[in-house]
């Protein structure tokens, strides 16, 4: 296990160049080009501001809504290109996979890599629509490090596994897609998940949910601590990186065939 | 003391035929299925073969190995094998120090990203930081001769740029063990040549390179040689007897392999037979004695205006000389049987005279045509073979070789 965590990171660098090569291709042709990146937070958040504030109401605990999603859509969107772009991640680059080696993990970490970039990119907004709303940042905005290493613990996991599975049946990306779309309703992407009533257990059982509250109450609210639940979705995540990449190490010998 | 770099220990590498469970619905539906299947004896389900089937081998550090084989014998397997990209089932594979391949040049090539920035992704991917690129990369456009074009998207790159510039980044990697697969056929003559000059200088300085290739002349150059049939060792050892024997057995099967166009009409050629000045059969000649070739057609229906051609088909693979549309050599009987009808049984004969051919070992091809001779009525070919013996008169160092008289006429005379 250290000896493959030692191989790995001898291939950062590896990681970077690839991570780099995705990022300069998807904006190379894109009419915004970075502006890309915020592009789609920011015309979700439209979206759902229009629908949330006009049509049906939520119970944001007092933030403005639009604050409030526009935070929540940009780590789901995170975690969203981490798992998708990830799971591709082998199977779009069959012609390395094939006729190369490197440590397999380079490329679902590249694909990691360049969603954080994204993730930068769409978080700079989030500033701006703080100073809007006149939200003044709070001591909370010490625990970002922690909360994105939590979710990029969460999202790795997911990462090697699905771009293992997607190499093995090639039917996982269809499941993939239904499944995103489904988590995402079931997370407080848009609106809060009730923490009491029926739909409490939601968040017990979902890391997500505790993950985007986490960001929410340590950017929005300023608040220098973590719930239970977030404590339980950091263990699992990280138990769950664990055996994911292990098992990744076990089934990396036939993609050479698979690919 | 001489270090080993490759050892290659009783290696097995299981190949599926068959179509293997590509999907989850196919995973869940097909288990009960899965769970009745039976390996045989030596470990097979039935669509499954031994692609490399318990091979030994040692290539020692600075050391070249070639590997010889008809397609499908494994030989890229073993590079794959030793390149990490595939695993054994059986046996063990160890490869001391860095590996580096001209096996898939270019790989992680983008098309819409610059020459530049493709060089810096590709060197990564073999291996190379990227303070390594910075300082070779001037070197490394300089060897692929493509600087003016490093600031435009590879795809606008010509086919022969882009198999430059991939062989230039491959070619700074710096391996210590390299595999070679038949990619030296890479642009044009010239950037051949620095190609072959690369690897001669690579091999001077103490590389180990494994060499799969066709081109019998540079297996030939190697220290050892893997002939490979079916996944097997058929034969290991130096580099002369191992091609002999490739040679042979290839030979074999080509003269086996007679192709026939099923005569239109049922016209056909039956039998071709060479024959010396005095008539015997023959089947070797002097390189510079004449040649009689008798052809036994049968004509069930009448054929008017036949035309006959009969070529010599050098059976050396290694032969260097092989022209698209040309044979090396050819009689044509064009207008010789202008109006002439052929009807049944028959022979028709040509006299060649000197040929002068390059040594070397020939199958004969003949094809029947009719008048406008647009699409052939019958062919044989390898319906005979005859050895062309070495011509002394030039001490083997010619092709084309003829006697000769050289002489200081006093004319010619410095004073």
């Amino acid at each position: 296990m250290i000896a493959d965590l030692r191989e790995v990171l001898r291939y950062r660098e590896l990681v970077m160049t690839l991570a780099m090569r995705e990022v300069r291709v998807r904006y190379k042709h894109a009419v915004l080009g970075l502006g890309w990146a915020i592009a789609m937070p920011l015309s979700l958040m439209l979206v759902f501001t229009a629908v949330f504030s006009r049509v049906a109401q939520v119970n944001t605990g007092g933030v403005p809504y639009a604050l409030f999603a526009y935070v929540g859509l940009v780590s789901w969107q995170l975690h969203a290109n981490i798992v998708n772009n990830g799971a591709r991640s082998l199977s779009d680059n069959s012609n390395l996979v094939t006729k190369v080696y490197f440590p397999r993990e380079v490329l679902p970490l590249a694909a990691v890599v360049s969603a954080l970039f994204d993730f930068a990119v769409a978080a700079l907004l989030t500033g701006a629509l703080m100073a809007w709303h006149k939200v003044p940042p709070g001591a909370g905005l010490l625990l970002v490090p922690v909360i994105l290493a939590v979710q990029l613990c969460l999202g790795t996991a997911l990462a090697l596994m699905l771009s293992a599975l997607n190499l093995l049946y090639r039917d996982v990306q269809f499941i993939l897609q239904v499944t995103m779309m489904l988590w995402m309703f079931a997370s407080s992407v848009v609106y809060p998940i009730p923490a009491s009533g029926d739909l409490a257990w939601l968040a017990w059982v979902n890391p997500m949910t505790p993950i985007l509250d986490a960001w929410r109450s340590a950017v929005i609210g300023g608040a220098l601590s973590l719930s239970p639940a977030f404590g339980v979705a950091s263990l699992f995540s990280a138990a769950f990186l664990i055996a994911s990449w292990r098992w990744f190490r076990r089934v990396e010998g036939a993609f050479g065939e698979l690919a | 003391m001489t270090q080993t770099a490759i050892q290659f220990d009783r290696t097995f590498k299981r190949f599926s035929r068959g179509k293997r469970v590509r999907t989850l619905a196919e995973l869940v539906l097909g288990w009960p299925r899965r769970l009745l299947q039976k390996r045989d004896a030596g470990g097979l389900l039935e669509h499954e073969f031994w692609a490399i089937n318990d091979v030994s081998f040692e290539v020692r550090k600075g050391e070249m190995l070639g590997i010889v084989g008809p397609n499908g014998s494994g030989k890229s397997t073993i590079l794959k094998l030793l390149y990490r990209i595939l695993r054994p089932e059986r046996g063990h594979v160890r490869v001391q120090g860095r590996v580096g391949g001209l096996i898939e040049l270019g790989a992680g090539f983008h098309p819409y990203l610059t020459g530049r920035e493709n060089v810096f992704i590709n060197g990564a991917i073999l291996g190379l930081s990227q303070r390594e690129l910075r300082e070779k990369y001037a070197s490394i456009v300089d060897f692929a001769g493509v600087g003016e074009f490093m600031d435009l998207q590879v795809k606008n790159f010509s086919s022969g740029m882009y198999a430059r510039l991939a062989f230039a980044v491959a070619a700074h990697a710096r391996p210590d063990v390299l595999l070679v697969d038949e990619v030296l056929a890479v642009g044009d003559n010239a950037f051949q040549m620095k190609c072959y000059d690369w690897l001669a200088k690579q091999r001077r300085q103490g590389l180990t390179v494994v060499l799969v290739s066709h081109n019998l002349y540079q297996v030939g150059a190697s220290d050892q040689c893997l002939y490979l049939n079916a996944g097997e060792v058929v034969a290991s050892g130096s580099p002369q007897e191992v091609i002999a024997r490739y040679q042979t057995e290839l030979a074999a099967s080509l003269v086996s392999r007679v192709v026939t166009a099923e005569g239109q009409r049922g016209m056909r050629i039956e039998r071709v037979q060479l024959l010396d000045g005095a008539g015997h059969e023959i089947s070797a000649l002097g390189h510079d004695e004449p040649l009689r070739v008798r052809l036994f057609y049968d004509c069930p229906q009448p054929l008017t205006s036949p035309v006959f051609e009969f070529a010599l088909i050098h059976d050396d693979v290694r032969f260097p000389l092989h022209v698209p549309n040309h044979h090396l050599f050819c009689a044509f009987s064009a207008s010789a049987f202008q109006d002439v009808t052929l009807s049944g049984k028959g022979v028709a004969e040509l006299s060649l005279d000197a040929m002068r051919l390059p040594t070397g070992i020939y199958r004969a091809k003949v094809t029947l045509f009719e008048r406008d001779y647009a699409s052939p009525l019958f062919v044989l070919d390898g319906a005979a073979r005859i050895e062309v013996n070495h011509a002394p008169f030039s001490d083997g160092r010619a092709l084309i070789d003829c006697r000769q008289a050289w002489s200081l006429p006093v004319e010619a005379k410095v004073s």
